[in-house]
């Protein structure tokens, strides 16, 4: 589909993007969002929040699998899978996923990262039913096979010639986080690598839909103008029915396999089944089956933290189209859960939130030795990585950009920032959370982070108090023990030569 | 016990699951009632109108400041109007820049501004910090000169960006051939920025900043009655002079199909755009028709004719849309995408057929229903925003639209038939003649010539900008040269040059060079010695990167990667033709082929144009007319299959010995820029030349 985002590539747009990254940090706050949640028997965890001022809502699901759990010999397959579930389902023709929600006067979009995989459809609310019918397609039994994957291979290539290979810089993320983490799996990109999609089998493709695409790996969140307790309803019937554990891989194996091969890995024959009501299936010998699969958990297999450190400066030079050099550090930072976080984040603001930060302060404007010049964080489930990153003024030498940007950093670790600084970042903060409020898409998608990678859908609302305990000593504290001069990774973009 | 529980309900939820038809699609729900609050309007005694539109879902206001001037045509400035808006923010009588923005960051605020507006959003109980700081900019803005020539230098960098960046290039082709003689068809470049000067940018800040005609849009968190006291305070005292107004004409139509190029060397792909101008203007009753047949073609989402056609049937590309831009001043529509080289042509066959088709025959009820519905959703989802219903009551006032334009929206739309859509293709597609936009590799060239009309495909740069035209020169090639050489000599007659120049034996000039991305300071030597040896050697950090050496009739050059290798016998022969200060000075006895082509337009000077050529490179220099300095060469080495363009500039030129010498001397490649600076140029001084023996 031609709206993926999973990188984010040309100049300007990072630098928009920085605000999107600064917004999964300074979620929320403010206004109390009131919300209810609940699990459903095969796992599925459900969040509602009702909001009327708008008829319209959103209607969301976050699987818990991004490019970290992919195998290194088949890099992009969660990225692949984000494509290849518009491609339709059992009862979607192939590519009618989006013109449905279109037709229909709806919005759908989707994205991967390194952690999750996330899916939404904004709808009039009179279309609730549909949204959740669609999502539970794709959930349950979507159209995993040759022929969609390969069409969605080549739109793929394209859209990774288009938007990676072909914008300048656009290999930064790729190159950076190859050399910061180099045994966790966060060594690729979530774009990954051509030659693994080419050359896994369909069956490499099924698999990954059995692992993570199932109940238990999946927040569905629904916000908007609903009503609880039909939204409710609706919920048991389109989710609370799928198939329990490994009872779903079953009744996928039955659509997808032919006869033999079922019967082969079941000892069982198909035609033991009811296809019509297949979990309903009246057969003793089925039904004992699918009450035996239905008590075995899928298992997901988590990565672990990485708290490893960069060995050394790391320095490397990659020549790419571009007429302007640039400048990209890079620094293990700790996970998006680790108490550090969110001094780490008043840090950057210090460094690079606004026209007033240091960094834009002194090398764009004084200075006038980039063209663009910013830091961002960057926070993970499994660790985080801290980037400045700098595109040089014409005939400044990227050597002295980067003198800059250490003498940028030696100060914020031997000096206290001021207290007028430290009140402009925590009004900053304010105003970020507060229109973090403004969309029920955004809420949605912020109920489901906070849930899945921080325990608790209500830290929406506490989030804030997190950010106000920071102290100026923190954030001295972090900058000396994150922003490592002798551990870190340089990379310096040069246009290329003929 | 346990175990029958869960078979109990394993069962249950079986019969549940039993119960569903999953292939059923749900119906949607009764159709939620839409609501558009209305805004309220009022005027201040200055002239600014004023939009009030309330919304306390959260706790933030914003403050938008429109002005109410046309743009203007701003000719050999062109961009000034935008480099000013860069520039409104640069700080005040007030507050240097650095206050400013500390007072702006400090209470977490957005304030924007840009050619014609100021914006700002903050919580609603900083408002009065806010607009204190907002007002500050019209009433105050200072235009501090540091400022002024640091964004001019970010400009510059800016546009040489540009050139490697395909989309930019075609964005400015478009305004320029859609919009010739227009205020949207005037592109910055390089000539243009430099001729900007710090006085045009007060200028243009004192016409078009006024609060007549203005308009103020509140949106958020406060009352009607709030709303009137802040406008008042902060706004009302302000005065300026009437706005400037200006009846534009649409953009220009062709007699045929044009195409034209933008040539991007290397390309893979091609950016293609077919582009026309369209005469309609905001409010229009046919706008929202004409909205909806560029959504069947490729304005939409999915299952667009173009998106169908050449993406999803024939894969030759990730995207491939149509854009239907219906502003105040002009309108245009542009359809296109990036398609690999070898089918570009292919490409335009099948956009140009999707329009062609759309506007001969009727379209199908499915396609008009899809985009229906679409727009509908959009437009639903967009009253989300309150920002969506400030627009709106802008909209009806600034183009006087029925009050209820936005209100009776989905109905109108709704109402929108087949027949009306083929009636807007033929009234705004046919008869067409397009703009056949191709931003890319040269090799396409040969293929894409049929699209044009009269075969004569136009060639523009990378700012849109026709490749120079060249008038005839009135002096000859001899005069030229005679007039330069009396020039840099100081001198009258060829017997006084003569007889200056011989006293030169030697000659020495040292140039500091600046690469960009190679950290470490570089400088050149050359030598001269009469009447024929010449050396050359580049040096820094204590290395020789690149020598040469010619005596007179042999020698050798040098390179960190070659070693030594000798001169071949065309460059030897290239050699021999031209040496000494000024090689010119032979021309005509030595065999030179050399020719003026004429009159060239450089950087804002006129200039003549000498050709001079041998076996294995051509070189075009440029003397100013004026002055007869040489300000520029171009120098295009061909080497079997490869081309090199070099060009090099020359300014600053200081009389040494009674001679004039370039002070500043530019180069530049595709590949690299080079910037240098003479620190010494010596004449008559001893040469020590052991540097160069071998």
């Amino acid at each position: 589909m031609y709206f993926r985002t999973i990188e984010i590539t040309p100049m300007k747009k990072i630098f928009l993007s920085l605000i999107l990254v600064n917004s999964l940090w300074g979620l929320k706050a403010q206004k109390k969002i009131d919300f209810v949640e609940y699990d459903l028997s095969n796992g599925i965890h459900v969040i509602l929040h009702e909001e009327h001022s708008t008829p319209i809502v959103a209607v969301s699901v976050l699987y818990h699998v991004g490019s970290k759990n992919e195998i290194p010999s088949r890099t992009g397959f969660a990225h692949f899978f984000e494509h290849l579930l518009f491609e339709g389902s059992q009862n979607i023709e192939r590519g009618k996923y989006s013109e449905l929600v279109e037709k229909n006067g709806g919005e759908l979009n989707a994205n991967t990262s390194q952690d999750r995989t996330y899916y939404y459809e904004i709808l009039p609310s009179n279309q609730l039913e549909l949204g959740l019918w669609l999502e539970s397609e794709r959930m349950l039994h979507a159209k995993v096979d040759i022929k969609g994957i390969e069409t969605q291979r080549s739109v793929v290539k394209e859209e990774k010639r288009q938007r990676v290979d072909n914008q300048p810089y656009g290999s930064f993320f790729t190159e950076m986080f190859k050399r910061v983490f180099v045994t966790h799996p966060y060594n690729w990109a979530p774009i990954g690598s051509m030659a693994d999609l080419d050359a896994a089998q369909e069956e490499d493709y099924v698999n990954f839909y059995k692992n993570y695409y199932v109940p238990s790996n999946a927040t569905l969140t629904i916000a908007g103008d609903i009503n609880l307790a039909q939204t409710k309803k609706w919920v048991e019937y389109y989710y609370g029915s799928m198939p329990k554990g490994q009872a779903l891989n079953v009744y996928r194996d039955f659509i997808g396999l032919s006869d033999v091969d079922f019967e082969k890995r079941y000892g069982l024959s198909k035609t033991k089944f009811d296809a019509k009501n297949f979990m309903g299936s009246t057969q003793a010998d089925a039904k004992k089956l699918l009450a035996t699969y239905a008590s075995k958990p899928i298992e997901i297999k988590r990565t672990e933290k990485d708290h490893s450190k960069i060995d050394a400066v790391i320095k490397d030079v990659i020549y790419d189209n571009i007429q302007l050099p640039a400048i990209f550090m890079g620094y293990k930072f700790p996970e998006q859960t680790h108490p550090d976080t969110y001094a780490l984040q008043f840090m950057n603001e210090v460094l690079s939130g606004g026209p007033s930060s240091r960094i834009n302060k002194t090398i764009v404007e004084k200075k006038e030795m980039a063209t663009f010049a910013f830091s961002f964080n960057y926070g993970l489930e499994d660790a985080g990585i801290g980037i400045f990153a700098a595109i040089a003024a014409k005939d400044i030498s990227l050597d002295s950009i980067q003198f800059e940007f250490d003498k940028q950093i030696e100060m914020i670790q031997n000096t206290l920032i001021s207290d007028d600084e430290f009140m402009k970042i925590r009004n900053k903060l304010e105003n970020n959370m507060v229109e973090n409020t403004s969309s029920i898409e955004g809420i949605a998608e912020s109920l489901a982070d906070n849930h899945v990678y921080f325990g608790s859908a209500d830290r929406i609302n506490t989030e804030k108090d997190l950010f106000m305990k920071v102290t100026k000593e923190d954030i001295q504290r972090v900058a000396q023990k994150y922003l490592t001069q002798n551990s870190r990774v340089i990379l310096h973009y040069l246009p290329k030569e003929k | 016990m346990k175990s029958i529980l869960y078979t109990l309900f394993i069962l249950l939820s079986s019969n549940l699951f039993a119960q569903i038809d999953r292939s059923v699609m749900p119906k949607p729900g009764k159709a939620p009632i839409i609501n558009i609050n209305d805004s309220q309007v009022f005027t201040l005694p200055n002239g600014i109108t004023v939009i009030v539109s309330e919304n306390h879902k959260i706790p933030k206001v914003s403050f938008d400041l429109r002005m109410g001037s046309d743009p203007k045509l701003e000719g050999r400035l062109a961009g000034l109007s935008d480099l000013a808006g860069s520039l409104l923010l640069s700080g005040t009588t007030t507050r240097t820049k650095d206050q400013f923005d500390n007072e702006i960051d400090y209470i977490g605020a957005d304030l924007n501004a840009d050619k014609n507006s100021i914006f700002l959003s903050c919580l609603t109980k900083h408002v009065d910090n806010g607009l204190l700081l907002m007002s500050d900019v019209f009433l105050n803005a200072s235009f501090p000169e540091d400022e002024f020539n640091r964004i001019k230098k970010q400009n510059e960098s800016g546009l040489m960006a540009a050139k490697s960046d395909a989309g930019t290039m075609a964005q400015n082709a478009i305004s320029k051939i859609n919009f010739p003689q227009h205020p949207y068809g005037e592109v910055m470049t390089e000539a243009s920025l430099n001729a900007i000067e710090l006085q045009d940018v007060k200028e243009y800040f004192k016409n078009t900043f006024t609060p007549k005609g203005a308009y103020l849009v509140i949106v958020g968190d406060l009352s009607l009655q709030e709303a009137r006291r802040l406008a008042i305070k902060y706004f009302g005292s302000w005065s300026g002079p009437e706005s400037y107004s200006n009846q534009t004409e649409s953009g220009q139509k062709n007699k045929g199909d044009r195409v034209i190029f933008v040539n991007k060397p290397g390309a893979v792909q091609s950016v293609v755009y077919i582009t026309f101008p369209v005469e309609i203007h905001p409010g229009d009753k046919n706008q929202l028709p004409l909205t909806v047949l560029n959504g069947i073609l490729g304005g939409g989402g999915f299952g667009t004719r173009l998106m169908h056609n050449l993406r999803e049937d024939k894969a030759y590309t990730y995207g491939c849309y149509s854009r239907l831009n219906i502003t105040d001043n002009g309108s245009w529509i542009s359809a296109g995408g990036n398609f690999r080289n070898a089918v570009t042509d292919s490409a335009i066959t099948e956009i140009l057929n999707e329009f062609k088709i759309i506007s001969s025959e009727i379209v199908k009820d499915d396609e008009l229903n899809l985009i229906k519905s679409s727009m509908n959703g959009d437009f639903s989802r967009s009253l989300e925003s309150p920002q969506t219903i400030a627009r709106f009551a802008y909209n009806i006032i600034k183009n006087q639209l029925d009050p209820d334009y936005y209100k009776s929206y989905l109905q109108r739309l709704d109402a929108v038939s087949k027949e009306t859509v083929l009636e807007m293709a033929k009234t705004y597609f046919k008869p067409y003649a397009c703009n056949i936009i191709v931003v890319g590799n040269e090799e396409v060239l040969s293929k894409i010539k049929v699209f044009d009309a009269d075969g004569q495909i136009e060639f523009l740069d990378a700012f849109g900008e026709e490749k120079k035209q060249i008038l005839p020169s009135d002096i000859s090639k001899e005069e030229l040269v005679e007039r330069y050489l009396s020039a840099v000599t100081m001198t009258k007659t060829a017997k006084e040059r003569t007889k200056k120049l011989k006293k030169v034996k030697t000659f020495v000039r040292i140039t500091d060079l600046s690469i960009p991305a190679v950290p470490i300071p570089l400088k050149r030597t050359e030598y001269w010695l009469a009447p024929m040896v010449e050396a050359d050697k580049m040096e820094g950090q204590g290395m020789i990167f690149q020598k040469s050496y010619f005596d007179g009739s042999n020698g050798f050059k040098f390179d960190m990667q070659g070693g030594n290798t000798p001169f071949t016998e065309a460059e030897i022969a290239s050699k021999k033709l031209s040496y000494g200060l000024f090689p010119e000075i032979n021309y005509a006895k030595n065999g030179t082929q050399y020719e003026v082509l004429g009159i060239e337009n450089v950087s804002g000077k006129d200039c003549y144009v000498l050709k001079t050529k041998d076996n294995t490179s051509e070189t075009f220099s440029y003397f100013e007319i004026d002055t007869y300095l040489k300000v520029k060469t171009i120098s295009i080495e061909k080497d079997g299959d490869k081309v090199q363009e070099a060009t090099s500039t020359f300014g600053d030129f200081k009389l040494v010995n009674g001679l004039l010498f370039a002070h500043t001397i530019n180069f530049s490649t595709e590949q690299v820029n080079i910037s240098g600076t003479v620190s010494k140029i010596a004449i008559n001084e001893k040469i020590d030349l052991k540097d160069f023996k071998e």
